[in-house]
């Protein structure tokens, strides 16, 4: 069953088209990648599927509804974690969640489960101006839990966060993920993409270039080959379909010339260079 | 619409705002002027003594009390038919013509006439004092709304015609605070609410949220009005002894408020940051105060264009119903402000729908 359907979906500001023409689905429970560098798209996609903005053409069912007509039951099945940390930020933590809960007709206790299940409990009572980014990004995400939605946006949700807590909110993702809710995920990130997407869309001026498994996407637009490194500082790559690979490689080792043995498959980062023409940074 | 969002949403913005500095200095300054007021202007009387020109036959009680009110020196007129011509002659600020039975007329009910000449070539203030004095010493003599008819003429109608007349410094005062007190409703407070969320970008979680746009202008709107409301009471209880007809006053205050804040919303939906906000806020904020300043010896043209401004309608309708006349005086007054109201809503709705 999918949780996101996506066709000929096109958004355009003042003539440009932000968003041309898309079409994917993503299935119920599945942590989704959609990766592109500034400007692609990402965000404006991730604004008409959560009901934000209004599509210019296309149509989209997020949760079984439709973006355009179902909004208001569309709302309270999805979860939005905004780019910015747009919280109150002369609240606090607290009153952020029981504000959000008032929205949602959650109960107190419900915020108490997920200010303990982000860790901020102890932090609930001060303001979040005085909060760390990492603690700030863990508030959205308990934000955008608390109402149990099905699906979940995150836009970017480790940008500018340091590794520790980085690999903590990728730890929430999966934990979410196990738990059966379905996560849409937008990063630069791309070993993070690697680590927790089941599929990943490469987006490129608004539109989507490929879509995969990050596997078969760097099994198709990498060597099959191995890069060896020689004891003499020398390095040679020995190709796989090549039939006396097993020999050459055998000598070498037999003979202590290796150092290293590394893979030559390509990371997602140079699949998206060459698909896209340019590096996701840019 | 759903009435427990927008309640979420007013409920949240009420307690924030008072947080944000700007939003608590808008919302304190009318307060913060009336007190300012008080203290340099005790009672509404200016400090210099008041010569005040009086004929009575009768020895009445009221020109002994005139004599022993502090800072006024009384000067006696020979006859009623002098009185007017002392008042000119000596520069006082007004004169007052006692007729010869006054006191047992008051005593009997009848509501005997005080003839009062004010001189309009001296300043408000004193015109207002003046004007003050006499209600306040006519009200003391017996425990009766109305002991005596006074009738007010004007020594120099030319000035008169130019002046505000028939009201006292408080009454002058207050529309000043009520309208500066809508205006930065107005022009500060609601259009920082959603400006502000357009600038934190909190905005994009609330339309992510079960709220709708309608949901989060109307929560907006509603603060708006509660905070009006409530500064708006306080200066009235606060004032209360110069509310003329408190029905009317408080229909007026609700006018003026839809009217202030359908002109938040436009500016809220057209703004992008505090900055925008605090710019133009200046601007709008004089643009609405101006017609309820006192506007003796102000060109023609400057008049003319007051008209164009909905306030001066509104400080019309607020000074007449203040002073205490009914709904056949303002309704006028009050169509129109209602009508600016509409126009106002209906250009915050075509701006909330361009944004979208």
């Amino acid at each position: 069953m999918n949780a996101i359907e996506v066709e000929k979906l096109s958004r355009a500001f003042n003539g440009l088209k932000a968003v041309d023409n898309i079409s994917f689905a993503v299935e119920a429970g599945e942590i989704f990648g959609f990766l592109g560098h500034n400007g692609a798209g990402k965000t404006t996609t991730i604004r008409m599927l959560s009901g934000q903005l209004l599509p210019t053409s296309g149509r989209a069912r997020v949760a079984g509804c439709d973006v355009i007509n179902e909004q208001r039951r569309l709302k309270p099945l999805i979860g939005v974690v905004s780019e910015h940390q747009n919280l109150y930020e002369r609240m606090s933590g607290r009153e952020n969640l029981e504000f959000a809960a008032r929205l949602y007709k959650q109960n107190t206790q419900r915020v108490d489960d997920v200010l303990e299940q982000v860790g901020l409990t102890n932090r609930a009572k001060d303001n979040v101006r005085n909060y760390s980014n990492g603690m700030k990004q863990r508030l959205l995400i308990a934000r955008a839990l608390l109402h149990r939605p099905q699906i979940i946006f995150l836009d970017e949700p480790t940008r500018g966060l340091d590794p520790v807590v980085g690999r903590e909110i990728r730890r929430l993702i999966l934990d979410l993920s196990q738990q059966g809710v379905t996560i849409f995920l937008t990063t630069h990130y791309m070993e993070e993409a690697d680590q927790l997407c089941c599929r990943v869309a490469f987006l490129s001026e608004g539109r989507i270039v490929a879509l995969d498994t990050p596997a078969n996407l760097k099994v198709a637009h990498g060597k099959n080959a191995i890069k060896v490194t020689l004891a003499n500082g020398e390095s040679l790559s020995i190709a796989l379909n090549d039939g006396d690979a097993g020999e050459q490689l055998e000598k070498l080792v037999n003979d202590g010339q290796v150092r290293t043995l590394h893979s030559a498959e390509a990371t997602l980062e140079e699949v998206f260079l060459q698909i896209a023409g340019r590096e996701l940074s840019e | 619409m759903n009435l427990s969002v927008i309640a979420a949403i007013t409920r949240k913005d009420l307690v924030d705002a008072i947080r944000n500095r700007y939003l608590l200095t808008a919302l304190i300054t009318p307060l913060f002027v009336a007190l300012l007021f008080r203290i340099l202007f005790p009672g509404g009387n200016p400090r210099n003594l008041l010569t005040i020109i009086v004929n009575d036959s009768g020895n009445s009680a009221i020109s002994t009390q005139l004599a022993q009110a502090p800072q006024i020196n009384v000067v006696t007129a020979g006859s009623s038919a002098t009185t007017e011509t002392e008042v000119q002659k000596r520069n006082a600020i007004g004169g007052v013509v006692v007729p010869a039975n006054f006191d047992a007329d008051v005593t009997a009910g009848k509501q005997p006439e005080l003839t009062i000449y004010v001189n309009n070539k001296k300043s408000l203030f004193e015109q207002a004092a003046f004007r003050q004095l006499l209600e306040q010493q006519v009200r003391s003599l017996v425990k009766r709304p109305e002991p005596a008819r006074l009738v007010w003429i004007d020594v120099d109608k030319e000035t008169s015609e130019q002046s505000r007349g028939g009201l006292s410094l408080n009454q002058m005062l207050l529309p000043l605070l009520l309208i500066m007190t809508l205006g930065m409703i107005g022009a500060m407070v609601v259009p920082l609410l959603l400006v502000e969320e357009k600038e934190k970008r909190t905005l994009d979680f609330l339309l992510a949220s079960p709220a709708s746009l309608k949901e989060i202008v109307a929560g907006k709107a509603l603060t708006g009005v509660a905070y009006s409301l409530l500064i708006a009471g306080l200066l009235l209880v606060f004032n209360r002894q110069n509310v003329g007809n408190w029905p009317l006053t408080s229909v007026t205050i609700l006018f003026g408020l839809l009217f202030v804040v359908a002109m938040g919303l436009v500016m809220g939906s057209v703004l992008n940051n505090t900055m925008q906000v605090n710019t133009w806020a200046g601007t709008v904020l004089i643009v609405l105060l101006a017609p309820s300043f006192p506007s003796i010896g102000l060109p023609a043209a400057i008049e003319t264009a007051m008209r164009f401004v909905p306030t001066y309608y509104l400080t019309e309708a607020l000074k007449l119903s203040l002073g205490g006349s009914g709904l056949s005086k303002t309704w006028g007054h009050l169509a129109v402000v209602l009508g600016c109201s509409f126009i106002a809503f209906a250009a915050a709705v075509w701006a909330l729908r361009r944004r979208n």
